[in-house]
């Protein structure tokens, strides 16, 4: 990609002439494929080349960005032009300011023991094809069903007027599915999602028709033998899905620094926690969120940001307390701090904004049969379905997909749509045990305007709470 | 361009495709994102791309080109890939043209438009008027113009610009509002009046208490009741109805809604998201979907239909057919009629995600956000928070007891994902609950 190395470099140096006091430019070459493959019918496949540059400019205090896919110079001389103008035209009250960071010179990529190139269509929709067979196989009323396989593989090239000059290259690879499973009135339906960063070994890291199949077993064993889940005050043993997407939405999502300072306010909404707030107690001292992106094979892998900056683990929760936000260099200097590399763009045509990458529970030491059988009563809620929390990330609501009673330590029938709708705090401070099977599964994360659906992992060890109230 | 979009198809067709479909598509938005009462980031974008679907021996693949210079090659790689592929036995054909289009222009004043500012100033001014002290949102200028051709004659040309804005105006953490200003006209375009609503919610949503589980009568305002109206458009895609993510399935002919409710999409009608053609060329139109609560039809395209034994209603969505815009026919009830419908219940103005635990029943919750209110005998008696809607798509929907006379343009951010076009509404016993501490 040296032509389009030149433009970006092009793009720095022509933002810097029109007056740009910072700028940087973003190449980002973008080959996804995926299809859907719906009641055993393959819908369409889809194989996209998608490529483009983005300018991002402060000029006057402000902030411009423009993108294009037309790579000619010409084209991205308009676009710096553009991105210029516009940061001028803002005429901002209180000047934006990034954080001081180091210029980078780098390559990096992400190895792939079987090139996501190299694998034939053909094996891929055999793949899935295959799992669908296996599960309708068994049997069970499965009134819908579909899989969608996705991978991607995406090449970067990013420089700024401070020197940086970095390339990059990260394979993915994802599989979705969603099952409705049938039993006379009843109905149970699920949604699950494997991610991978590296080559199409990661498909046979996810054991992806055992999953599935045990997937429908526990569903048809939910509709044939589930009963109403308890209400009052109890224990809940919460499987690593569950902790994980407890982790990303009352944990991640509220420490974003951008979302504290009021800029996504509109949108995804602020943040209980003031921008005074580290330090500000959240949960027992056992709970441990961390986010980082260099967890290996996660799917919101990254050494460096999309604003240049290394990438490196943070402590989100650190103890029960808050440790940390979420950064990019707009952020860190508003707080007076540094950056710690959390700047991520869904593609080319988008700016970077404080992003989320592989969000998780930090394991500690027990099994879950130890957990479970300091149980007199409760529910262990494996995995989840519906699920939402307000724009403060504050109230929180988890329905339960696979769950079951414990009574004396011992795992009965299971009990259907467990409902956990607590507060950020008492779901955090009820933690008195975390396990150590961390597991990790992929989703996708939203925010910003234009939308940026990202790749993101999420993810814990079993843990248990006390005495929470459940319906 | 239009040359772009017929050599593609033709290149496709000469290597063997039963079916093509290229929609070139200009993308010349704008738009300021603001927070704080000023701009954070002000975006242009300047894209030339080509949204292409191939059928080669019923195997269906599509993609998106994005160097028209070397479109040829990416036909050539794409109808490779689909020989690999395979088939797909329930795709039925893409619609056959030519076809008329009606004659829409996008507003000369619209498209010269270059510079937001002034309409983000007028709706932070607004707000702030009203009493809000922070604010924040999106100014946008939609610009794209399409240039599509079909290997089943269709040649179309669409031009579309809109204005729009979303505002979300603060008192503090707790107490905010949220407008809307949409518009195809310059002259129609009311960035101040959505300012004003959002701070006059956010005004009254000071000091709130935490609201308590129950089941109420609520007073739904436009945005929220276009959230619900939004869902039912989605829900009722054919593709979502195969795929297990609708409510609706088997109900054609079945009452899915009280008899206040008449529902229609309708992409011809001015709207911001007016087009002439759907993605198989198809004439947008009016399409009837619920009429006096009785279901009348799914959205549907040309391979939908076929599977459903009926007719494309030009709602394709190549894969997926999907709402253009829908419209809720108004009621008869006043703005204060309609307030004091509610005699002991909530009236509630935005919300967001919604998420569901049995698509196929309809059983969800969604958040309500911004200002909730406490309404005894059509007045406001306290704002309230922490509140979460707990319900079922259906039974929603079939407790609409009284709808106002004003119906609102309203789309937002993922929310309401096409323009509705709704009123108030009452609903009766709605249920709430909330996070026990």
């Amino acid at each position: 990609m040296n032509a389009e190395m030149d433009l970006v470099d092009f793009a720095v140096d022509h933002a810097r002439t029109k007056g740009a006091t910072y700028a940087e430019a973003r190449f980002e070459k973008q080959e996804p494929e995926n299809f859907i493959l719906k009641n055993g019918v393959l819908d369409a496949l889809y194989v996209g080349h998608d490529q483009g540059i983005g300018v991002r400019v402060l000029a006057n205090g402000a902030l411009g960005f423009a993108a294009t896919n037309t790579l000619t110079k010409s084209a991205v001389r308009g676009i710096v032009d553009d991105a210029v103008k516009i940061a001028k035209a803002s005429r901002r009250k209180t000047k934006i300011t990034f954080a001081q960071e180091d210029s980078i010179a780098m390559n990096w990529s992400v190895p792939e023991s079987k090139k996501l190139a190299d694998v034939p269509v053909e094996e891929k929709i055999a793949e899935i094809r295959d799992v669908d067979k296996e599960v309708t196989g068994l049997g069970f009323k499965l009134a819908a069903r579909f899989f969608n396989l996705s991978d991607n593989r995406i090449r970067k090239y990013f420089a700024n007027s401070e020197g940086s000059h970095i390339e990059s290259y990260s394979p993915r690879l994802r599989v979705f599915y969603f099952l409705t499973m049938l039993e006379g009135a009843a109905v149970e339906q699920t949604a699950r999602n494997y991610g991978w960063s590296g080559g199409w070994e990661g498909v046979s890291t996810w054991g992806l028709s055992d999953r599935v199949i045990a997937e429908a077993r526990s569903m048809h064993k939910s509709l044939t033998e589930g009963k109403k889940s308890p209400e009052g005050k109890m224990d809940l043993v919460a499987g690593p899905q569950v902790a994980g997407i407890a982790s990303h939405e009352s944990c991640g999502h509220p420490t974003e620094a951008d979302r504290v300072l009021g800029r996504e306010a509109a949108q995804a909404g602020k943040s209980f926690i003031p921008p005074e707030g580290i330090g500000m107690k959240v949960g027992s001292e056992l709970v441990n969120v961390v986010d980082d992106p260099t967890v290996e094979h996660a799917i919101a892998y990254y050494q460096t940001d999309d604003e240049g900056v290394k990438a490196r683990r943070r402590y989100l929760y650190k103890e029960g307390r808050v440790r940390e936000f979420l950064q990019n260099r707009e952020t860190a200097a508003a707080l007076h701090t540094r950056s710690n590399g959390a700047a991520r763009a869904v593609n080319y045509n988008v700016e970077a904004i404080v992003r989320m990458a592989n969000t998780f529970v930090e394991p500690k030491d027990h099994t879950v049969e130890e957990m479970l059988e300091d149980v007199k009563f409760g529910v262990y809620m494996k995995t989840f379905m519906e699920w939402n929390i307000d724009d403060k990330r504050y109230n929180a609501k988890y329905a339960g997909r696979e769950a079951y009673l414990v009574e004396n330590g011992e795992v009965k029938h299971p009990v259907r749509n467990t409902i956990i709708e607590l507060t950020t705090p008492a779901f955090w401070s009820a933690v008195d045990a975390v396990g150590k099977d961390l597991y990790f599964e992929a989703g996708f994360c939203g925010k910003s305007d234009p939308g940026q659906a990202l790749d993101a992992s999420m993810g814990g060890p079993t843990i248990r709470l006390r005495n929470v109230y459940l319906r | 361009m239009e040359d772009i979009a017929s050599r593609i198809v033709d290149k496709a067709v000469s290597l063997g495709c039963q079916d093509a479909v290229a929609d070139v598509i200009e993308n010349r938005s704008y738009q300021i994102r603001f927070a704080r009462n000023e701009a954070v980031i002000s975006n242009q974008w300047r894209e030339s791309s080509a949204s292409v679907f191939l059928v080669h021996d019923r195997r269906v693949v599509a993609t998106d080109i994005k160097d028209l210079t070397k479109a040829d090659e990416a036909v050539e790689r794409l109808v490779k890939t689909a020989k690999a592929s395979q088939p797909n036995p329930e795709y039925a054909g893409i619609a056959k043209g030519p076809f008329r289009y009606a004659r829409t222009r996008p507003d000369p004043k619209v498209l010269s438009l270059d510079e937001g500012g002034k309409y983000v100033e007028a709706a932070v001014g607004g707000a702030v008027d009203q009493g809000a002290k922070e604010c924040a949102g999106s100014f946008w200028k939609y610009e794209d113009e399409h240039f599509l051709a079909t290997s089943n004659g269709v040649e179309g040309h669409d031009h579309r610009a809109s204005l729009y804005l979303s505002i979300r105006a603060l008192v503090s953490l707790e107490s905010s509002g949220h407008g809307i200003a949409c518009a195809t006209k310059l002259s129609h375009f009311t960035p101040e009046k959505a300012g004003q609503k959002a701070g006059h919610i956010a005004s009254l949503a000071r000091a709130p208490k935490s609201g308590k589980a129950g089941r109420y009568t609520v007073l739904f305002d436009p945005l929220i009741f276009g959230s619900l109206t939004d869902q039912v458009g989605g829900r009722l895609s054919a593709w979502a109805v195969l795929a297990g993510l609708s409510p609706f399935g088997k109900k054609v002919g079945k009452r899915v809604a009280s008899p206040a409710l008449t529902l229609y999409d309708d992409g011809s009608a001015d709207s911001i998201a007016r087009k002439r053609f759907d993605a198989e060329g198809v004439p947008t139109r009016r399409n009837v979907l619920v009429n006096k609560g009785i279901l009348k039809t799914y959205l549907h395209n040309t391979s939908t239909a076929k599977k459903f034994k009926t007719k494309t209603t030009g709602n394709a969505g190549l894969v997926s057919p999907d709402s253009h815009a829908v419209f809720v026919k108004p009621g008869d009830r006043s703005r204060d009629e309609i307030f004091s419908e509610v005699k002991d219940g909530l009236w509630l103005t935005n919300t967001w995600y919604t998420r569901y635990q049995s698509y196929v029943n309809g059983d969800l919750s969604t958040i309500p956000r911004d200002g909730i209110f406490h309404i005894r005998n059509g007045e406001v008696v306290g704002a309230l928070k922490d509140i979460r809607l707990t319900d079922n798509l259906l039974h929603l929907m079939k407790n609409i007891v009284a709808l106002g006379d004003e119906p609102e343009q309203m789309m937002w951010w993922g929310e309401v994902s096409v323009p509705n076009f709704v009123p108030y509404a009452v609903i009766k016993d709605v249920g709430i609950t909330k996070s026990a501490e």
